[in-house]
């Protein structure tokens, strides 16, 4: 075996490690803190002794604890969700069109953001101390650091209720009723929804983007290889291309991250411009209390991220040479 | 690096150190405008915080504002009587964003040190000792990292009653794994300067050489850190508030911007938005600005020719 398959042999091992602790802590969270899914129905008196007793053996919750784990493994791990308690549907029936509301939103946003304020960054880097270089660090300062939701209230208030250009709230107008993936989202409705919190979106990823691409690009300036092209005569622009070229790898990296952070979904711009994503469903279900629902969402979003932590630890140690693949840290 | 020194007197000296190092900072900050305005506005931040509730002339949840006939006023605009207007339940819109920066300001403070602090001892430790130490924790962060923070505090919140304490602790349970990555590879790459080797040589047991040499000079990373970790802990407080999981007995920021989403008002009572909304923007905004000029300083490798 080579170095980097060792590596990457480690580091699935650990990746799969990870996913059985992150599972497992999502189970001790939700069954060993007191309040039974079923508190509710039963406060509310809708339930009569023996249907509690049903019901309970229906979701094996009659079992041992140990027991219950197990199945609880067995199934969250095959993709079993089961059913919603409160929407008396397959998990996966709610989840899924939950997470295509997300994605679709925040992917072509993280794409626009990491190709435009990358190309920024490294712009401004090149021109340090100039303007531009201030104003771009100002806003995306405040963009980045400000919580999304508010961000999300004044661009409402701005362009919703003042301009009134764009509607508020919400995926589609509340007349339209589309069928079909085509027609929900390849609408001029779905676009008048979809720009808004789109925009915000863009511009709160753009801020880590511009940061590590500017300080990529600081980095390179002073550098004896691009010393090499100057006294070759290229051009500005061509040593910028260069430099910025070779800053490319934490933006990719970082790029891969945040990928599968977007699983997660932007649950307060979402609940602001009640988009109808994964993130905004979930705080639903912990308010309902609805825990097949709760169990599924935060596994499907663990499990993105501990994927895309693998990626991206991978992609470093495939593309920089420089990186130890024995596990250990550079000196 | 003798080691000969008592040990009082070179903390002393490493003590004098840190404080010229804080002043230089200082000096630094005063010639970046944007940092300056950035400690200008934590300044003020600070001093609402502390004296909010006591300047507000109102209790912001008992007290209501009525006009002359005694009728209750919902939705003011800003008035003689209610400078900042009034809520839709006929609240000081003043007293509630004066009152409403404590908690912020408790959290964000308590939080971020916490952060902090128990980032950087566990980057400080798992940097240092590497092997299975660094392999357990690395992989605790990893672990943070992939459970979502928001439904898992809103989880936990959903359990207990929320109390700003216990807002303080879910938070720095969560955001300890930035500061902790970022201090572990600074330490990395002290451990490994002649001056740490020459302690070890001469001597100095492991906990010593940990603390004495290579924790003063990974100091700056973890107060920049910390500073980070004040703003996230505001965000997060605000945006848990934000979701209905605070503490109910108390007013806070995120709280006011609850109410207002909550109640449907924000189309039209901008000036009940606007004040909670600007003061959490303006101070995140502000310790990262500081943070940012900070950072030039910090990182060598941007502190090329300007």
């Amino acid at each position: 075996m080579s170095e980097f398959q060792r590596f990457l042999a480690k580091r699935l091992a650990i990746s799969i490690g990870l996913t059985l602790v992150a599972v497992s802590v999502i189970f001790v969270v939700l069954r060993l803190l007191p309040g039974s899914p079923f508190e509710s129905l039963v406060t509310a008196g809708n339930l009569s002794q023996q249907q509690i007793t049903e019901i309970r053996a229906m979701y094996g919750l009659d079992q041992p604890m140990w027991r219950q784990y197990l199945s609880y493994l067995q199934s969250i791990l095959l993709f079993q969700f089961g059913y919603s308690i409160l929407r008396s549907q397959p998990v996966w029936g709610v989840l899924a069109p939950r997470l295509v509301n997300t994605l679709i939103l925040l992917v072509p946003a993280l794409v626009t953001t990491a190709v435009l304020s990358s190309l920024l960054g490294m712009y401004v880097g090149w021109n340090r101390g100039s303007k531009l270089e201030k104003l771009s660090i100002i806003a995306t300062t405040f963009l980045r650091s400000t919580p999304v939701f508010i961000t999300g209230i004044l661009f409402v208030i701005i362009f919703a209720y003042n301009l009134e250009l764009v509607p508020a709230f919400g995926m589609r107008s509340i007349s339209a009723s589309p069928e079909g993936s085509v027609e929900t989202f390849a609408s001029l409705d779905f676009l008048h929804h979809y720009i808004l919190p789109f925009t915000v979106s863009v511009l709160y990823y753009s801020g880590d983007f511009l940061l590590l691409a500017r300080n990529g690009v600081v980095e390179k300036r002073g550098s004896e290889f691009l010393k090499l092209h100057r006294a070759k005569g290229l051009s500005e622009m061509q040593q910028l291309a260069r430099a910025g070229r070779n800053s490319m790898l934490p933006i990719l990296t970082y790029f891969a991250l945040r990928l599968g952070m977007i699983f997660q979904g932007l649950i307060l711009l979402e609940v602001v411009f009640g988009w109808p994503g994964i993130g905004r469903e979930l705080v639903l279900a912990i308010q309902q209390q609805d825990y097949p629902l709760v169990q599924a969402a935060v596994f499907i979003m663990a499990l993105a991220v501990i994927v895309a932590n693998l990626v991206a630890d991978v992609l470093y140690a495939y593309f920089d040479p420089t990186v130890s693949t024995s596990g250990g840290g550079v000196a | 690096m003798s080691t000969e020194t008592k040990p009082e007197a070179e903390l002393k000296k490493r003590v004098e150190g840190v404080a010229e190092t804080l002043r230089d900072q200082f000096t630094f900050l005063r010639r970046d405008r944007l940092a300056f305005a950035g400690v200008v506005i934590v300044a003020a931040f600070v001093f609402l915080g502390l004296l909010g509730p006591a300047l507000a002339p109102h209790d912001p949840i008992e007290y209501t504002v009525r006009d002359d006939a005694g009728s209750m006023l919902r939705l003011s605009e800003p008035t003689g009587t209610a400078l900042f207007g009034t809520t839709a339940y006929g609240k000081d819109v003043l007293s509630q964003f004066l009152a409403g920066a404590q908690p912020t300001f408790i959290v964000g403070l308590f939080g971020g040190i916490g952060t902090g602090a128990l980032g950087f001892l566990v980057g400080l430790v798992s940097g240092y000792y590497g092997g299975w130490v660094d392999e357990v924790l690395m992989r605790l962060t990893d672990l943070t990292f992939s459970l979502p923070f928001t439904p898992m505090a809103l989880l936990l919140l959903t359990f207990v009653t929320p109390s700003v304490w216990l807002m303080t602790g879910i938070i720095v349970a969560f955001l300890w794994k930035m500061p902790a990555r970022v201090v572990r590879s600074e330490v990395l790459s002290v451990r490994e300067r002649t001056f740490v080797k020459s302690a070890r040589a001469s001597g100095a047991s492991d906990l010593r050489t940990m603390l004495y040499h290579v924790a003063p000079n990974v100091l700056p990373i973890g107060f920049l850190y910390t500073a980070y970790g004040i703003a996230w802990a505001i965000a997060a407080q605000a945006s848990l508030a934000f979701l209905g999981f605070g503490d109910p007995t108390v007013t806070s920021w995120g709280r006011m911007l609850r109410q207002v989403f909550e109640s449907g008002n924000m189309r039209v009572a901008w000036w009940w938005v606007l004040p909670p909304a600007l003061g959490i923007a303006a101070i995140t905004t502000s310790v990262f600005l500081i943070g940012r000029a900070y950072e030039e300083v910090i990182n060598p490798e941007i502190q090329t020719e300007q």
